[in-house]
This record gives C-alpha cells, sequence and structure tokens, in this order.
C-alpha cells in the first residue's frame, strides 16, 4: 500500500534511535550542535493544498521559503517567515526567529494553525486544526515553534496566509528611530544600527504614501532595499533600547529592531538567566514528549 | 440546590476551611450549600456538584496559599474570573477549592510608550480599555461579554471576539503571565522580551483553560487606537447572499477589523433590546468594521460597499458617530441574551468551518434544527468561520432537552465533517469533552496530555476539564518490563 | 418555599453574567452571592428546589441595593426588581426578618408631623452633640421654612423625609417651577409618604396602604411632578402595584420634575450674572435612570446653568439605596467610595443628585451635592431676597 509523504516520514523516524531533521541548514547552529552519529532526515516538500479563499495554506516542512512565497504570490497572498536563501517552512519554525516585519506582523508563532508532527514514538500527531481560531485544547502549535525539535518533528504544516501588501518601501535616515516610530500609525519595521534609522512601510497604496511622507518630513528619504543584519540575534525588552551608544556588548555592530527588541548583532547575547520554576517545566515538557532523548540530542531550547 | 454535606466529609472540609480562612481571612473564604448553588456553575448552565470551599484571594501568595492547602487536603483546585465561561471550565466537579480572582482586580501599571501594561487576573476586559483612554490606547481581544469578564478569562480560554479576526486572539496579546502551578510554585511564563528562552510556555499557557496554573499577574499588550474607523452595516435578502459577499470581502484581500453576521431571528431579538435601527426584515445583515489609516479606510469602506451591492446587499448604513457605532456593536455583542425575550434557555453552541464551507454547514444547521424540531438562530464571525449557533428553547418543556442536546451534537458532527474544529473561542472546558475524540486521534489526545502533565504532574488544576478521561495512553511506560499487556 | 415569584420571569435569566459589573454590591465584593444573577440562582434554589431560606440566602437577598441597575443591563429583560419585592414580601411574612421595631420605623414615616417633630429633635441633639457621627446625618434644620403654593397649575408631592430634611430644596423647585410662568400646588396632609421604604423591605401590605392614602390624597385633576426620584419612581408604579383604574390613572399623572420642567427650559429667564458656571458632575439616582429613565431630562434642565461633567463609571448606583446605607453601612460605604473616586476622576466641584437618600450619602463623604434644581436656583438668583 502506498504510504503517503507523511506516513514514509514518520517511518522514516522509527521508534528509536537518535534524529533529526535538515532543512536549509541555515541555522543549523541555533542551540547548539546535534550530537553526532545522530540520523539526519529531509522532511517532505511541497505545497498540499492552497485555499486563498480560506487564508491558509498547506504545506509539506520541507518546502523552501522562497517556494512557498512564489506560490502564494501568484494568488496575491503572502507569509511573512523570514528565514535566509534556502530555509525550509518546517526550520524557521522549529528555530522561531521571526522576521523584521514582526514590528507589524506579530512573531512567526502566530502563524502556524496546525502541524503534523512525527512524536518520539515515532507516530504521526496532528496539533491544531486548519482553521483561523482554535482554541479545541491544548495549544501545542505553540509549544513546536521554537522548539529546535525537541518535541517533535514536524512533517506537514497549516499556516495563515495574508494579503500581499499593495505597496512596499524602504526609506532610511538620521532621524531619532523612536521618535520616527510614534510619529508613525502602523511601520512595519523600524531598524536602527546607532546611526542610520531604517523605515519599512507596508499596506494600501495610499496609505503607504501617506505615511511616506510623514517620514520624508522627519528627513527620510527612500532607498532601495533593506540593511545587511549581522548574522547574531538578541532578545531585549524593547524599552532598553535607548538612545546609548554602540557599546553594548553587541559586537562592531548591531541593527536593534525598535519597538521589537531583537537586536542583530556581531557578537552573541551572553546566556540569560532562567528561573528555576522555568528551568524545571521546561526540562519536564522535554522528557515528557522525548523520555529517552532520541529528538535532536545536544540541542538545548533553553540556549536559543 | 440544598443537599447535606456527607457527614464523613464535613470534619475535614471543616478543618480545610477553618486553614484558608487564617491563611486568607475568615470572611473571604466561603463554604456551605448556597455556595454549591451560587458556585456550581457559570454562564454554561452546566452543574456537576459542589464546592469545598470559595476562596477569594487578594494577593499571589494567598492564591499559593490556596492550592498549597488545597493539595494537602487531597482537594482539586478549579480557577474562577467571572464565571461568564460558556463551556463549563469553571463548574467544580468533585467538591473542589475554588480560587475567585474578582478581587484581585487592580491595574498595577500602565506604561503607554513601551505599550504594556500588568493588571491583575479579575480586572474586568472592558474596564482595562476604558482605564486605556486616556492613552488612546486598548486591550484588542474584545469578546461579548467585555462587560463582565475578566483579563484571567480571556488569558483562559484564549478569547477572540469580533475584532480577532484582524488584530489576532488574546494569545497575541500576552506578553508574560505569573503562574502559581499545581505544586504551589509561581513561574513567570514569557517575558517583555521578543524571544524568552525556551519553549513558548506562555502560548501553551494561554487556552489552557485553567489545567496547567492560575495566573496571578498577566502583562499584556496594549494597541494604538487607529486613527479611523469605519463601521459598514449591509442587509441582504439571503444567507447566501450574506456569505457571498464575505467571501468576495476576502478575495479583494480586504481583511476587516471585524466581521459579523447575524440571521433574522437574532437580529430582530437583537434590535428589540438596543433599537439601533437594525433591518428586522432582511434574511441576513452583515456588520463590517473597517480601521486604519484614513486613506486606507475610505478605500477600503468604498470597496466593501461596492462589494456588497455586487453581491445583493439592499442597504449599506454607514454609522456617522462613535455613538451610533457603539449602538449598532452593542445589539451585536448583546445579541446572546436577547433571545430570552423569545424562549427563556438557549445553548450557544461555538464551532469553526472553513469559510468557503459556512454557507453549506449554516444550511445544515438549519435542516437539523428543524428535524428536530428545536428553534435556531444565528450569529457569528463571518471573517473567520467562527459559527455560534443558538438553540433556544423553553427548558421546562417535556422532552425538549434531549432534542435539544441531539441537534447539538448533529451541529458539532457536521461542522467536523466539512473540515471544521469544536471550538473557536468558548473552549472545551466540561461540554465538549465528548467530542474530543472526534476531532483528534489517540495519539493527538496523548501528546495533548503529556502537555498538561508537564505543567500539572499531579492533576490539581481543574481535573475533569478540556481532555476526557484516558487521554494519556502513555501509562505503558510505566509498567514493569515483560508486563504482558 | 414559594417566595411568590412569577415562574416565567423566573426562568428568564439566562446566566449570561452580564449584569455582574453594573450591580454595586458585586462590584464592591467579587462574590457571585452579591450579584443579581447570583441572587435570581439562589431564588430558583429556594423556590424550585427546596433550598433552605437559611441566614445566608437572607444574607444574599437582603444586600441588594434595589438599584436595577441590572435590568437596564440585561439583554433578556428580567425584570429583578419583581423577583426582589416578592422574595422580599415573602420573606417579610416570616417572623423575625423584619423586627419590630423596622416595621413600627416604616409605620412612623407615614405620620408627617411624627417625622417633623422626631426631624426637629434629632437636629436639637446635633446641636447638643448628643447624636453620633457615624449614623451619617446631615445637620438637619432647626426651623423649617414655610413651604407656600403659588397656584395650581402642577403639583409637587414633599414625601416625607425630603420633606423633614431637605424642605429647602422642595423650596427651590417651587421657585424655579414658577419661574416658568406654572402655579405650583402642594398636596394636603396624607400624602406623606410615598411607601417606597415600607414596599423596598417587603412590607407589601404597608405599601399598599401608604399607596392607597396618597392617592386618596391627590388633587383631583392636574400633572404631579415629584423632586426625589425614589419617590417619583415609586409613585409611577401605584398602577401596578395596586391595580385599581384609580391607581393607573393616578400614576398617568406623575413626572419626574425634570421631565416635566425639560420641555418648559426655554420659559427661564437667563441666569443672572456673569459668574463662571459651575463645574457640575451629574449623579443619576438609580430610580431616575433606571425606573423612571428621566436622566437625559435632568441634563436638558441643566445644560443652560451650569458645566456639566459626566462620570465615567456607567452610573453605577452610590449606594445609598433608601434605607440600605443605614442596614449595610460597610456596603453602602465600600460603594460610595467608588462614586467618591469617578467624582474625583472627573473634576467636578459639585454632584447634582435628584433624590435626597442620594445626596444625604454622598454629602456623608465630604461631597457638595445639591440637587439639580438648586443649581438652576441658584444660578437664576432665585433665592435670594429681592431688594
Amino acid at each position: 500500500m502506498d504510504l503517503s509523504p507523511l506516513e514514509r516520514f514518520a517511518e522514516q523516524v522509527g521508534p528509536d534511535g537518535a534524529v533529526t531533521v535538515v532543512g536549509g541548514r541555515t541555522q543549523w547552529e541555533v542551540g547548539g550542535a546535534v550530537a553526532p552519529g545522530t540520523r539526519e532526515l529531509r522532511a517532505p516538500a511541497g505545497i498540499v493544498e492552497l485555499e486563498p479563499a480560506e487564508m491558509t495554506v498547506r504545506v509539506g516542512a520541507g518546502t523552501t521559503v522562497a517556494d512557498l512565497d512564489a506560490a502564494l504570490a501568484e494568488v496575491g497572498q503572502r507569509v511573512v517567515l523570514g528565514g535566509a536563501p534556502g530555509a525550509t517552512v518546517g526550520g524557521v519554525l522549529a528555530v522561531g526567529h521571526s522576521d523584521v516585519r514582526r514590528l507589524a506582523r506579530g512573531p512567526i508563532r502566530d502563524v502556524l494553525l496546525e502541524a503534523r508532527v512525527v512524536s518520539a514514538e515515532g507516530r504521526l500527531v496532528k496539533a491544531g486544526g486548519p482553521t483561523v481560531k482554535n482554541v479545541s485544547g491544548f495549544d501545542l502549535c505553540r509549544l513546536l515553534v521554537g522548539s529546535l525539535g525537541t518535541l517533535a518533528l514536524i512533517g506537514q504544516v497549516v499556516l495563515r496566509t495574508w494579503p500581499r501588501p499593495e505597496a512596499s518601501r524602504w526609506l532610511a535616515g538620521t532621524t531619532d528611530p523612536f521618535t520616527l516610530r510614534e510619529r508613525l500609525a502602523r511601520p512595519a519595521a523600524v531598524l536602527w544600527d546607532g546611526t542610520t534609522t531604517w523605515l519599512l512601510l507596508e499596506g494600501h497604496g495610499v496609505d503607504v504614501d501617506a505615511e511616506s511622507r510623514v517620514a520624508v518630513d522627519l528627513g527620510l528619504t527612500e532607498v532601495a532595499s533593506a540593511p545587511i543584519l549581522p548574522p547574531y540575534r538578541w532578545s531585549v525588552p524593547p524599552t532598553e533600547l535607548s538612545r546609548r551608544s554602540v557599546d553594548e556588548g553587541y559586537g562592531d555592530c548591531f541593527v536593534a529592531e525598535i519597538g521589537v527588541g531583537t537586536v542583530h548583532a556581531s557578537r552573541p547575547q551572553p546566556p540569560r538567566p532562567v528561573a528555576p520554576g522555568v528551568q524545571a517545566l521546561t526540562e519536564r515538557m522535554r522528557a515528557g514528549f522525548d523520555p529517552t532523548g532520541r529528538l535532536n540530542p545536544g540541542r538545548e531550547v533553553l540556549g536559543r | 440546590m440544598a443537599r447535606s454535606r456527607p457527614t464523613g466529609l464535613a470534619v475535614e472540609t471543616g478543618a480545610l476551611v477553618e486553614r484558608l480562612g487564617l491563611a486568607l481571612a475568615p470572611e473571604r473564604v466561603h463554604t456551605g450549600g448556597l455556595e454549591d448553588v451560587l458556585y456550581g456553575s457559570d454562564a454554561s448552565g452546566v452543574r456537576a456538584g459542589g464546592v469545598a470551599a470559595v476562596c477569594f484571594p487578594e494577593t499571589t501568595a494567598e492564591v499559593v496559599s490556596c492550592v498549597r492547602l488545597a493539595a494537602e487536603n487531597g482537594r482539586a483546585v478549579v480557577p474562577r474570573g467571572s464565571g461568564t465561561g460558556l463551556a463549563g471550565g469553571a463548574v467544580p466537579v468533585d467538591r473542589p477549592v475554588l480560587v475567585v480572582t474578582t478581587r484581585m482586580n487592580r491595574v498595577l501599571s500602565v506604561d503607554p510608550e513601551s505599550r504594556v501594561a500588568w493588571v491583575e487576573p479579575g480586572v474586568v476586559n472592558l474596564d482595562l480599555t476604558r482605564a486605556l483612554e486616556p492613552y488612546g490606547l486598548h486591550f484588542a481581544p474584545d469578546p461579548s461579554s467585555q462587560q463582565a469578564c475578566s483579563v484571567g478569562g480571556n488569558v483562559a480560554t484564549n478569547s477572540g471576539g469580533p475584532h480577532c479576526l484582524s488584530y489576532g486572539v488574546t494569545g497575541a496579546h500576552v506578553l508574560a503571565v505569573e503562574v502559581v502551578l499545581g505544586d504551589g510554585t509561581v513561574v513567570i511564563l514569557g517575558g517583555l522580551e521578543p524571544d524568552p528562552p525556551g519553549y513558548d510556555l506562555r502560548g501553551a499557557f494561554v487556552g489552557s483553560e485553567g489545567t496547567l496554573g492560575i495566573a496571578t499577574r498577566i502583562a499584556v499588550r496594549l494597541t494604538p487606537n487607529a486613527p479611523d474607523v469605519r463601521l459598514l452595516l449591509l442587509d441582504f435578502e439571503s444567507v447566501d447572499d450574506a456569505a457571498a459577499a464575505v467571501s468576495g470581502i476576502i478575495a479583494a484581500g480586504i481583511v476587516p477589523a471585524a466581521l459579523e453576521m447575524m440571521d433574522q431571528p437574532i437580529t430582530e431579538a437583537a434590535e428589540a433590546f438596543v433599537h439601533a435601527g437594525y433591518p428586522t426584515d432582511a434574511a441576513a445583515v452583515l456588520l463590517v468594521e473597517v480601521d486604519g489609516l484614513v486613506d486606507g479606510v475610505a478605500s477600503e469602506a468604498a470597496r466593501v460597499d461596492e462589494i456588497g451591492r455586487r453581491h445583493g446587499a439592499r442597504h449599506v448604513r454607514v454609522a456617522a458617530d462613535p455613538a451610533e457605532r457603539a449602538l449598532l456593536w452593542k445589539g451585536r455583542k448583546s445579541a446572546f441574551g436577547a433571545v430570552a425575550r423569545i424562549k427563556p434557555n438557549y445553548v450557544l453552541h461555538d464551532t469553526v468551518v472553513p469559510r468557503t464551507r459556512l454557507v453549506e454547514v449554516l444550511r445544515q444547521v438549519y435542516e437539523i434544527a428543524a428535524r428536530h424540531d428545536v428553534l435556531v438562530m444565528n450569529v457569528f464571525h463571518a471573517g473567520d468561520g467562527n459559527l455560534h449557533p443558538l438553540l433556544v428553547f423553553d427548558a421546562r418543556e417535556p422532552g425538549v432537552l434531549e432534542r435539544i442536546k441531539a441537534a447539538g451534537d448533529d451541529i458539532v458532527e457536521v461542522s467536523l465533517a466539512a473540515g471544521g474544529v469544536l471550538s473557536g473561542e468558548h473552549g472545551i472546558g466540561l461540554e465538549k469533552r465528548q467530542f474530543m475524540a472526534q476531532l483528534f486521534g489517540p495519539a493527538d489526545l496523548d501528546a495533548q496530555a503529556r502537555l498538561r502533565e508537564a505543567f500539572d504532574p499531579d492533576g490539581r488544576l481543574n481535573p475533569g476539564k478540556v481532555l476526557p478521561e484516558g487521554s494519556r495512553c502513555g501509562e505503558l511506560h510505566d509498567l514493569p518490563e515483560g508486563t504482558w499487556i | 418555599m414559594n417566595l411568590g415569584i412569577d415562574d416565567d420571569e423566573l426562568s428568564q435569566c439566562v446566566s449570561c453574567g452580564l449584569c455582574l459589573t453594573h450591580c454595586p454590591t458585586f462590584r464592591v465584593t467579587g462574590d457571585e452571592g452579591a450579584s443579581p444573577r447570583g441572587r435570581i440562582t439562589a431564588m430558583r434554589a429556594v423556590q424550585r428546589d427546596g433550598a433552605p431560606v437559611d441566614a445566608r440566602f437572607v444574607e444574599v437577598i437582603d444586600t441588594c441595593v434595589q438599584c436595577r441597575g441590572c435590568e437596564t443591563a440585561c439583554p433578556s429583560a428580567v425584570p429583578f426588581g419583581h423577583l426582589m419585592e416578592a422574595t422580599r414580601e415573602s420573606l417579610a411574612s416570616r417572623p423575625g426578618y423584619q423586627p419590630w421595631w423596622r416595621r413600627l420605623g416604616y409605620g412612623a414615616l407615614g405620620h408627617h408631623r411624627l417625622v417633623l417633630a422626631g426631624s426637629t429633635v434629632l437636629a436639637a441633639g446635633q446641636r447638643l452633640h448628643v447624636v453620633p457621627r457615624r449614623l451619617g446625618l446631615p445637620r438637619l434644620a432647626l426651623r423649617r421654612p414655610r413651604l407656600e403654593p403659588t397656584g395650581e397649575d402642577v403639583w409637587l408631592f414633599t414625601g416625607c423625609v425630603m420633606d423633614a430634611w431637605q424642605r429647602d430644596v422642595h423650596a427651590a423647585v417651587v421657585r424655579v417651577l414658577s419661574a416658568t410662568g406654572a402655579g405650583v400646588g402642594l398636596f394636603g396632609p396624607g400624602a406623606d409618604c410615598c411607601g417606597a421604604l415600607a414596599e423596598h423591605a417587603g412590607l407589601g401590605d404597608r405599601a399598599r396602604a401608604q399607596a392607597r392614602r396618597v392617592i386618596a390624597a391627590a388633587p383631583p385633576a392636574g400633572p404631579i411632578v415629584v423632586d426625589s426620584a425614589g419617590c417619583g419612581a415609586m409613585l409611577r408604579d401605584y398602577g401596578r402595584l395596586l391595580g385599581t383604574p384609580d391607581a393607573r390613572a393616578f400614576s398617568e399623572r406623575v413626572a419626574d420634575v425634570h421631565e416635566w420642567l425639560a420641555p418648559l427650559v426655554g420659559r427661564l429667564p437667563s441666569p443672572a450674572g456673569s459668574t463662571v458656571p459651575r463645574r457640575v458632575a451629574i449623579q443619576d439616582p438609580c430610580h431616575l435612570r433606571h425606573v423612571l429613565r428621566a436622566e437625559h431630562h435632568v441634563r436638558a434642565v441643566l445644560a443652560p446653568f451650569v458645566e456639566i461633567v459626566e462620570l465615567d463609571d456607567d452610573g453605577l448606583c452610590c449606594g445609598a439605596g433608601g434605607a440600605f446605607s443605614m442596614a449595610h453601612p460597610d456596603l453602602a460605604g465600600d460603594i460610595r467610595a467608588r462614586k467618591v473616586a469617578a467624582v474625583a476622576r472627573s473634576g467636578a466641584d459639585a454632584v447634582a443628585s435628584a433624590n435626597p437618600g442620594c445626596s444625604i450619602h454622598l454629602a456623608g463623604a465630604g461631597l457638595d451635592v445639591r440637587h439639580p434644581l438648586e443649581f438652576v436656583d441658584e444660578a437664576l438668583g432665585l433665592g435670594r431676597p429681592a431688594h
């Protein structure tokens, strides 16, 4: 009998043995290196179902973000997933880093509606549901995003799509980013490297024009593209991103997401303290889902 | 209902009540036959027994005391906010200790610059938004019960409301939550930073219906009021036309701030209460709210008008001022209660179906109602396919309760068959446990049970809710090797 | 125990809970048993399921202020006032619920000379410092002005306590109404107590007896105005209370004084002098807002004379509740504290309240409270002696 790609994936995972899923290896080191000898698998790839009228898309976790974006572009929609070239949908979800558009679009975890995953026992498990709203039972999807594959391995997902914005424009200048953010109604992103401020506006053409005028009045000019982001990510309460100097330990350069608190830096963030209660919960969670520790051994979510 | 407590338990309960009274204050711990009646149910009307004690803590430390004392005395703990839940999440089972958060009702801090507020769980949803008015901010989740429901309750059920279509459900507006776990430990889940280390335990907690912990402080995200907002009321001669208009709006790439539909019977009931000028002869009405920047709002409103008319809208009325807008919303949000003018009792269902299947499911809902000879009215969040059929009846009528239940079961079945889910907003609670196995397989339920177990290994918090009995099939792991199964 | 509640009315509540935050006692306690929904649940348990009428049930029923705010909030049109009145009347038929001295007190209210005499004694006692402050009484007048009628176009009901303790308000009302060109008449003897307090205490027979006396003492024709919202609501309810054509006809004639005055405001002279209008917060007495539904008339009358400031508390009860504040001083005080905070937030200098119970209760917290028509009287300079 022919197995579906998902069932084949579950079969490959099997009931035992250290295992990990490889995508585009664009964020492979996050959380630590996988233990040597861990078997590498690939999740199924391909668009399974595209429902523009539903504003959802069902896609194999092994699909690249680029391929998904191309398919959605054809129907005037998109999912904001971020990710470097070659990144897979499953990969960006498992790592859980959001795109710079988080300021307006929200974090990446909000896009995952349903996930078909393979458990540590090698069984197919469904988490969530294909509808845009769902509070049926416990929200495993939330746990899965950013879990680095330590709770289950993502095979297929249903994502929430949004209309592709009519207009999209980058502007830059030396205006104070905090002032800029206050004056604009719905900036998609406000980035700052200590000297230069970048602004991304997306939305209806008329709204983008209106907000552009405000930005230009404040001293920005249109530019061709986004700034290059340094490799390491810091997570900082956004109120702590002050008008202080570069010398914050970020390294030679940084780009901070104003209003969000993500800082792209040239040096890794020092380990952040974790409350004992949270440590215990995290350990119980991982042990509960993966008693023998075979999923992504060597990766630690608390070091994410 | 007065039932004398079994004398065997009376002594134990007395000691527990006394200790709770010492930990809190005697007048803030209630027990007795009338408490069983008063606190035996929430807005679901479901009853499953009485309570050992009802506690009204005012601090996190007092909540910890309640949880610890309950555990020491072998009692489960059930948290309760305003008691407006519709799935029975706050209904006591097996004489638990009820922890009522209504006296923890302070807005602790508001930081308009970072758009974060810390609140206690008993703060009423609408009170919070009102307190934020001077800052030009609001709390986005706006369930119909918002004038009564608590923020803690919103967290427990991951509340939606008409505006969650574009703004997101409660989970998108909770940054951090201080939680008392079943063993009395206090942890802070999430944080004010964008990506706190570890799993999204905060996300798992939101919507967990009081089974993973009791929220004692919540950091909520505050949303700036949109610069411009416009509310349109469209009326149609058929439900099909209205639903087609909804699809048309979505297909045009418009995501309104809210997109609600009401059928004729419920529109009539709502109008009798608010007198907002709802067209009571229309087969269906649509409330469409668009917000954002001034120009975009104008263009979106114009497009909604055009799309509506293209699909047969008889009239398109635009609310002229904030007062009219508030009145039209009041009609929509009071719709559930207003049906009592027709018949005294109702059961409100809450399912979500793929939007493209909405009309088909709706037709089936009317058929089911006719088949079981019950009256049904519908109001729903058309934008996200969240259907709220109301079965309206008089409980005193002989035999009606069985027909209502049968009709409800059928509605759940057709919703699931259409690719939908069990609940969009109200949660599973007690009411919908029986359907969980229709939506989830054994491995799925087992995974959910593991999530729960990691938080509450001893099953002390709100047991008997959400997951059906036997969801955790992992007991196999605990059997000694070689056990023959 | 059959509480005498109509079964259909008792079935009306769907337990949605939207009433909770509009209930003053729920707001200050957080207790379901102090909410309309909880009270209805308790009534059902007693009337339908045989639950005992124990101390807790009595407490749940008694702590209701009867403000009727829940009725306005209820989308299911539950007639909570009827449910509560029927329950109280059933309870009052049981020994011990209303002690003899309370019954005596309510009865005495109908004997106006007794009320006036008692009031003078209290006033003297206040000056001799023998009256405890915690009773919350206002400073009572030793001598009361004589009220003179100015005609027979409209009749002012003067009532019991208000006539004894706030006759100067009646005087201001007569002046203002007369300033429209209408002649104001006064009810004759026998029309002294509307019976509201007895009704709320469950003493239905006494209340009905009072109602009959008032109707008998009414002038044969002409509109009747009431400047106490609590009394006005009661008088308007006589038709339902007694069920006779006479009673219904009487009730039809009754209007809140602001309702009568609002269309005639244009006939009043312009405010005297060039004083800056006072910033006045409006406290709507519950019976005005939830029973008479006449609060917009108060605003129409006040608008030309003061700067109106609206409170942000959805018109929640002030906690006076007729005799409630004396029977449940702690609860009443907590509820009042919320109102005082709302007034502070509003930035108003003074408060306009169209009901004596409310104004006395709020004044007890140090607020500057007057009847709305006292503000009009002051703005028009009507009370000042002519030069």
